[in-house]
């Protein structure tokens, strides 16, 4: 089912939450909601499943607004940060919740509904432990319980709060991959709202940023991830070099030398230009001064675990971050304190804010 | 050699039966010593020397007095009314606690304090006060007269005074479980397509199960104890609205120590029992609820 946010406005008090938001949801994506704590992405979700009320705008699902439609009658699968399980039921009678309380002419049999859920609980891994209590289970256990729930009702949409943010790193990728191949299966129309921009970029088929109640940029996780829309963006997807410089007749410049950037460069004046350490290139600092168009760095620190080296560089009093391969690493034999020279594959720049 | 290792093997700490299970906490034996000592001063010595009080009367007499129809009536009026009342309050008891943990109105604060005052108020006075109201010439009881009962001076009139006494019982047991649920669940059970009554009957209502419990236990309790509110609305009439601890003044007033012991003997007999039924009924619907 595709859907169409028009305008959405929510304030609490004095807080905006949404500030006029508009976004299509493709029909059968996976959609991700990033942003900081605040920036109002939750707030949307509610909306959406119409546990909240919009101030203004309108959401409708396949061209059917539905404001006067009640949460319950939306069809939607809707899976808590903390899962909010009914901790007086059994892991099966959880699952079971949703086709027992439907009307009686609609209400499957009873039967019916043990082989459903049972369908269910085998999905999500989790037949074993049927007739256990909430409280009985793992975190993870229980995340899956709550999805089973949320897909017990055939949702036309599943909404996902912060699905793993209560879960140790490792169960959060198990998950998470979990998550992505019964997608596959199932193509249900999914939206989960993250602050973990990683999770974002690795689970979703498209990434929208938030911030203050705005949708700052949308696109694939490698669009947003290649060209941010902005320093905001640039910044939250994380691992980024921030680098003082200045914007001159059209060009940026840090210490006096040209940045080859991609996209455009702003008016004259200060700005920050910013650069992916594994956009960092470094060479051996040849025996007669610094090539032209190239500046010099001296390894301040060297973390060489696992497949990539990180490097901390000091480049004229500034910290950079470069990632390289390790073969490359020992190919340019580098150590803490040795000098190399150091050139930008890929930058942006953005005008210095105040 | 053998001798020697099998010597040396740690022989685990011998794990039999000890009155006390394990633990870090001091001073164990002292504050037991303390408590038994206050239970047996307070309720055990007084209980079972009024127990043999009433047995030297012996079984016959025992069970004639007790048996009487006067005497099993104002039985079954001082249980039956205690537990009606305990009934009701545990729907108006959770209705109030529910207004008062899910709404924020003006006046709020003003009901939270007037809950709690049954407790604070001598028995006597909230007597007094049914009874200027639901006496047939009072506000309600003219209402209830042109509508041909009474409330006052029979067992209903009890029945309000026991409700009037319980309220904060109910209240102020439900209200914490209420304030803990968590507000996610009922949404979603909404999102799973329940209705309200449905999300009432199936999420909440087994969640406050056990609190409620509690506090009927108490409110019932309270009320078979009940004198002063009673007496005065009651009017106290024999095999009408007669309740038993005002058999047992009675019998005291008129120097019946040993029926005044017998019937109090008997009444402890069977409170205790129904507590007891009522705290197994908490331990299932607890184990049910499985935390």
């Amino acid at each position: 089912m595709a859907i169409e946010i028009r305008n959405v406005e929510k304030t609490f008090g004095a807080f905006t939450a949404l500030g006029g938001v508009s976004l299509d949801v493709r029909s059968g994506e996976l959609l991700a909601l990033l942003g900081p704590s605040g920036s109002g992405k939750t707030t949307l979700l509610r909306i959406i499943a119409g546990l909240d009320h919009a101030d203004a705008g309108e959401v409708s699902f396949d061209g059917q607004d539905t404001r006067d439609r009640a949460a319950r009658d939306r069809k939607v699968g809707f899976v808590f940060q903390h899962y909010a399980l009914f901790r007086h039921m059994t892991v099966f009678d959880n699952v079971a919740f949703g086709l027992r309380v439907k009307k009686k002419a609609e209400r499957p049999a009873e039967m019916d509904i043990r082989r459903r859920v049972g369908q269910l609980l085998e999905m999500v891994q989790l037949s074993h432990l049927a007739s256990r209590y909430p409280s009985q289970l793992s975190g993870g256990q229980r995340q899956r319980v709550a999805l089973a729930r949320a897909l017990a009702i055939e949702p036309k949409v599943l909404l996902l709060d912060e699905p793993f943010g209560a879960l140790d790193a490792k169960v959060r990728k198990d998950l998470r991959k979990w998550l992505r191949h019964l997608h596959d299966d199932m193509h249900i129309t999914s939206i989960f709202v993250t602050h973990d921009q990683e999770e974002a970029l690795e689970l979703a088929d498209r990434v929208v940023v938030m911030n203050h109640g705005q949708i700052i940029q949308v696109g694939t996780p490698a669009e947003v991830y290649d060209t941010p829309a902005d320093s905001f963006v640039f910044d939250f997807l994380g691992g980024v070099n921030r680098l003082n410089g200045v914007i001159e007749g059209g060009v940026a410049r840090l210490d006096g030398k040209a940045v080859r950037v991609d996209g455009e460069v702003g008016p004259n004046g200060p700005a920050v230009i910013y650069v992916r350490p594994h956009q960092v290139e470094l060479d051996v600092a040849p025996g007669d001064g610094v090539p032209e168009g190239k500046w010099s760095a001296r390894v301040s620190s060297l973390h060489a675990a696992g497949p990539v080296a990180r490097l901390e560089l000091d480049l004229a009093g500034r910290a950079l971050e470069a990632q390289l391969s390790r073969d490359r690493l020992s190919d340019l034999a580098l150590d803490v304190g040795s000098w190399c020279t150091v050139d930008f594959r890929h930058a942006r720049v953005f005008p210095a804010k105040n | 050699m053998t001798a020697v290792a099998s010597g040396a093997t740690v022989r685990p700490a011998k794990r039999g039966w000890s009155f006390l299970a394990p633990t870090i906490l001091p001073g164990f034996g002292t504050a037991f010593g303390f408590t038994l000592a206050y239970l047996c001063l307070i309720v055990l010595i007084p209980l079972g020397h009024m127990a043999l009080r009433a047995a030297d009367v012996g079984w016959d007499r025992f069970w004639a007095i007790t048996l009487a129809p006067r005497v099993l009536h104002a039985f079954y009026v001082s249980f039956g009314c205690a537990l009606a009342a305990a009934l009701i309050n545990a729907v108006f008891g959770l209705v109030v606690a529910w207004v008062l943990v899910r709404y924020r109105f003006p006046g709020r604060r003003l009901i939270d304090a007037m809950v709690d005052l049954p407790f604070a108020l001598p028995t006597s006075v909230a007597g007094i006060a049914l009874t200027a109201i639901y006496a047939p010439n009072g506000w309600i009881g003219a209402l209830a007269k042109a509508a041909g009962f009474k409330i006052a001076f029979t067992p209903i009139g009890i029945v309000i005074a026991l409700v009037f006494v319980g309220l904060p019982f109910i209240v102020r047991t439900v209200e914490p479980v209420l304030q803990d649920l968590d507000a996610e669940v009922e949404e979603a059970a909404a999102s799973l397509g329940a209705t309200r009554w449905q999300t009432f009957i199936k999420v909440l209502l087994p969640a406050i199960l056990p609190a409620l419990i509690t506090g009927v236990a108490l409110a019932f309790a309270r009320g078979v104890g009940e004198y002063g509110s009673v007496i005065f609305i009651a009017g106290n009439i024999p095999a009408v609205s007669e309740i038993v601890p005002l058999l047992i003044v009675a019998r005291l007033e008129q120097y019946d120590y040993a029926g005044a012991t017998v019937i109090a003997t008997a009444m402890m007999g069977v409170s205790f029992l129904m507590l007891l039924g009522i705290n197994f009924l908490q331990r299932w619907t607890r184990s049910r609820h499985a935390r």
